[in-house]
């Protein structure tokens, strides 16, 4: 087998739905459009993009629950259209918000009952289900309904059902949608933990800073098709060096700076927002040098309220992805 | 393997009965839907000038319905439930064979409805003095098995439509009355026209019910028996296999068209 | 005045619309069909053959009760659904936040259900009396039609009721439709209300529907509106109690939710 958990080669998925109550039309929607792309073992691999990207259905695809319409995915060296069951058997997957779950068992009903489903000898899944409620810090709570639980709480026992059977390959689609930041920096760790017992994950999420903190590579999709792929380290380095002033002036001085700014020249990008009752400059440079001696001397005016100096965050180079605005 | 299964059975079981029968509407549907039957069979039975009601037919008759009628409403019920809960994704997504969660499912749901059933039966005994003196026993318990065989098969057939789509599931719904009205659950089947009696003879539980309700009646004959469990049995396999087939088929179907997860 | 009677009627038309092709939107023409005459039309020929097996020649009586019975099927069911849904897909909480008046918002979702039962029943008739040779000639059609619109709207009332209930209990629907049931027995449906025992006779006359049908067989022998007024305006006045009891059972949620803001908890 080749080092690679995932192995995804021009994979293509369409649906087709019914279109109006008498014509029985119907409609093919693209929804993956000839995708390809590797996943190491032991990497926690994030695919990022926009709602109705695509993401959900490569999950799903992965995780035998839609077949391809072409292409081929290999899961841990076997294929997910033939090898069904021994894929499943492998994986674990959880997909985001409250659904999923039988609301009027409790807790722990829920992961006996999955744990039978995924064949744990008794012995071996009352061993796993008192684990996986610590790792996720559901003991107390275990005999509690489910329908009584909070939506962190909710997705802590998704993940712990889908650790369960101690599988090689986890998909997380979403798991901290709808989740506070305490519950969601908990989880992280939680997923930290996962890699350092050398699991691979393909995670697929909305929040930047989560795909910065634990992704080891990220592909960007838009539209069904992959529009970057790469270490969020390179993908930064890949948009532009620049650095981001961001200056909260008065409105009135808006017209001066950018004058002035202009005057500068050193391929320099200017946007502008409002910051009520003052405009916010956005300013990308990669002279930042010249820009802030113009700005020091802009400071002792009196009219700057705000300042700050940072470079790419994963964000700014998801968005000038996603709109198209690489450089 | 068989420990496997046995744990699998008692734990699918459980989850079944903790989220699905012993609910106040469960409960309801078991015993409302066979009294209002069997009530309006008595009422127009007293109106048509008889002295009393016909028990195998019109009381415990209605106890069969709602076994029946249990069994495709739970069924519709709880796939359905399962779609909308997200749940359906997740069972699926495991190891362990949709159909093995379905046939045990189902089997709950149809020993839950025995409960109707004995409902029945026992309004049949205590309420209008019937007499338990006739009655064949060892061919009444044969029948009864096989009803909840027949009941059964039927059962994993049509969870295939639940699961394939919601509007494939609606279908389900249509054959509930359908089947009961062909195969004589309240009045016997010589009496429907021939038509109706030609479509009535694929259903298993037509026959295994003519076994019953002959043994109830105190039929001793047991050709009678032996040619009506042999239909029974024999297309309660065909209805299984057909489902075990078409179980597959509809494994794929979900997975292209991304059913399961619709609400 | 004029303006807020607009917005009153408009919403109510509106309300009423995407009340009931929520309902149906997923459907097929073939699966419309059979959810609308699938049970009714196959409970009518069961009873029928139950009535020829306990020695009942004459079938007729039975059908026409089960065809005007589908407004009640149908119709309750549909309306307690349309408003029961509101709690499964988690939008109740936006329609009561709305600032919408609510009476228009509520009784909205009856009325496509109210016309669609009214032209199956008008549909269905004529067709069983031509299937089953039925002697007409006598018939007062207008006053039967009457008869049919009328029961169509006060077994609104019942559905206004039941889906109400379904707001308090996720399993609500499912418990009223069955209950509902009990309308075979109760209404005059499959034998007149007479057959039952004196106790139930009362509780016949206090549902919706025992006094229309009893008015559309009457007219259907050709009595004219002189012996059936008393039995049209019951029905009428009790068709109006239950829905203003569904309203006000409405209202009455809305104030719970307001305090535990438990209704959209599946």
């Amino acid at each position: 087998m080749s080092n690679n958990a995932i192995e995804v080669n021009q994979l293509h998925k369409e649906f087709t739905t019914r279109v109006g109550f008498w014509s029985g039309r119907r409609k093919t929607t693209v929804a993956v459009e000839d995708i390809s792309f590797n996943v190491h073992q032991g990497e926690l691999f994030g695919l990022l993009g926009p709602n109705g990207a695509g993401k959900t259905t490569t999950t799903k695809v992965l995780s035998t629950l839609l077949l391809p319409t072409r292409g081929s995915v290999r899961v841990l060296g076997m294929d997910v259209v033939t090898e069904t069951r021994t894929v499943r058997k492998r994986i674990g997957f959880t997909f985001g918000g409250a659904r999923g779950l039988y609301g009027r068992l409790s807790g722990h009903d829920n992961l006996r009952y999955f744990a039978e489903l995924y064949g744990l000898e008794p012995a071996l899944a009352r061993k796993r289900i008192a684990e996986m409620l610590e790792v996720v810090d559901l003991t107390e709570r275990r005999n509690d309904r489910v329908e009584n639980y909070s939506s962190g709480m909710v997705q802590r026992l998704h993940l712990a059902r889908a650790l369960l059977h101690d599988p090689e390959l986890i998909y997380l689609d979403e798991p901290t949608v709808g989740i506070d930041p305490v519950g969601a920096r908990e989880l992280r760790q939680t997923i930290k933990n996962l890699i350092a017992l050398k699991k691979t994950i393909l995670l697929t999420t909305h929040y930047m800073a989560e795909a910065e903190e634990l992704c080891d590579r990220i592909a960007i999709i838009n539209h069904g098709r992959i529009i970057a792929l790469d270490t969020p380290a390179s993908l930064k380095r890949q948009v532009s060096g620049d650095t981001i002033f961001e200056i909260e002036i008065d409105a009135a001085l808006l017209d001066e700076l950018q004058r002035q700014l202009q005057l500068i020249n050193h391929r320099l990008t200017i946007q502008v927002s409002e910051a009520y009752p003052n405009k916010k400059v956005n300013v990308r440079t990669d002279q930042p040098e010249a820009v802030l001696k113009y700005l020091t001397l802009f400071i002792s005016s009196g009219h700057v309220h705000g300042l700050e100096v940072r470079n790419h965050s994963l964000e700014d180079v998801y968005v000038s992805i996603i709109q198209g605005k690489q450089e | 393997m068989i420990g496997r299964m046995l744990r699998l059975f008692w734990r699918q079981m459980n989850v079944q009965l903790q989220i699905r029968t012993f609910n106040l509407y469960t409960l309801l549907l078991l015993f409302v839907q066979p009294f209002v039957f069997s009530a309006v069979g008595m009422v127009l039975s007293q109106v048509a000038g008889n002295q009393k009601p016909d028990l195998v037919y019109t009381v415990i008759g209605g106890g069969i319905l709602g076994m029946w009628s249990g069994l495709v409403f739970s069924s519709t019920f709880d796939i359905g439930r399962d779609r909308r809960d997200g749940t359906l994704e997740f069972i699926i997504g495991s190891p362990t064979p949709y159909s093995v969660v379905e046939a045990v499912r189902t089997l709950t749901n149809v020993l839950t409805g025995l409960v109707s059933l004995l409902a029945a039966f026992l309004v049949a005994v205590l309420v209008f003095d019937y007499t338990l003196d006739q009655v064949q026993v060892l061919p009444a318990l044969v029948s009864l098995l096989l009803i909840v065989a027949g009941m059964w098969a039927i059962g994993v057939f049509l969870a295939n439509f639940l699961v394939w789509s919601r509007l494939s599931g609606s279908i389900v719904e249509f054959f509930e009355f359908p089947v009961a009205v062909v195969c004589g659950f309240m009045y016997p089947i010589r009496i429907l026209p021939e038509w109706m009696q030609a479509i009535s003879a694929v259903f298993p539980i037509r026959w295994a019910l003519e076994g019953l309700q002959a043994a109830l009646y105190g039929v001793s004959d047991m050709n009678f028996y032996a040619g009506r469990w042999g239909m029974a049995l024999a297309l309660g396999l065909l209805f299984w296999l057909t489902a075990h087939w078409m179980e597959r088929k509809v494994h794929d179907l979900i997975r292209v068209s991304g059913e399961m997860s619709s609400i | 005045m004029i303006r807020w009677l607009t917005r009153y009627v408009r919403l109510y038309f509106i309300q009423a619309w995407f009340a009931y092709r929520s309902l149906f939107s997923w459907s097929t023409p073939f699966n419309y069909f059979v959810s609308k005459f699938g049970f009714s039309f196959f409970a009518l020929i069961y009873f029928v053959f139950i009535g020829q097996f306990v020695g009942l020649s004459d079938p007729l009586y039975i059908v026409l009760g089960n065809i005007l019975m589908i407004p009640a099927t149908n119709g309750v069911s549909g309306i307690s659904l349309t408003v029961g849904n509101e709690r499964q897909f988690g939008a109740l909480s936006y329609l009561l936040g709305s600032p919408a008046p609510r009476a228009p918002l509520f009784l909205g979702r009856g009325f496509f259900h109210i016309l669609d039962n009214f032209i199956t029943v008008s549909v269905a008739l004529p067709v069983a009396i031509l299937l089953f040779h039925y002697d007409a000639s006598q018939a007062n059609f207008p006053l039967v039609m009457l008869c049919v619109l009328i029961t169509s709207f006060t077994t609104s009332g019942m559905g206004f009721i039941m889906g109400s209930i379904s707001l308090v209990n996720r399993d609500g629907w499912m418990i009223t439709s069955t209950l509902s049931l009990a309308l075979y027995i109760l209404v005059g449906v499959n034998f007149p209300v007479t057959a039952l025992p004196g106790w139930l006779q009362s509780v016949s006359y206090s549902l919706p529907m025992t006094r229309g049908i009893l008015a559309a067989r009457m007219a259907l022998v050709g009595s004219g509106w002189d012996s059936i007024a008393s039995l049209i305006l019951g029905e009428v006045l009790i068709g109006m109690l239950y829905i203003a009891v569904g309203y006000g059972m409405f209202l009455v949620l809305e104030r719970r939710s307001l305090v535990n803001g438990s209704l959209d908890s599946l």
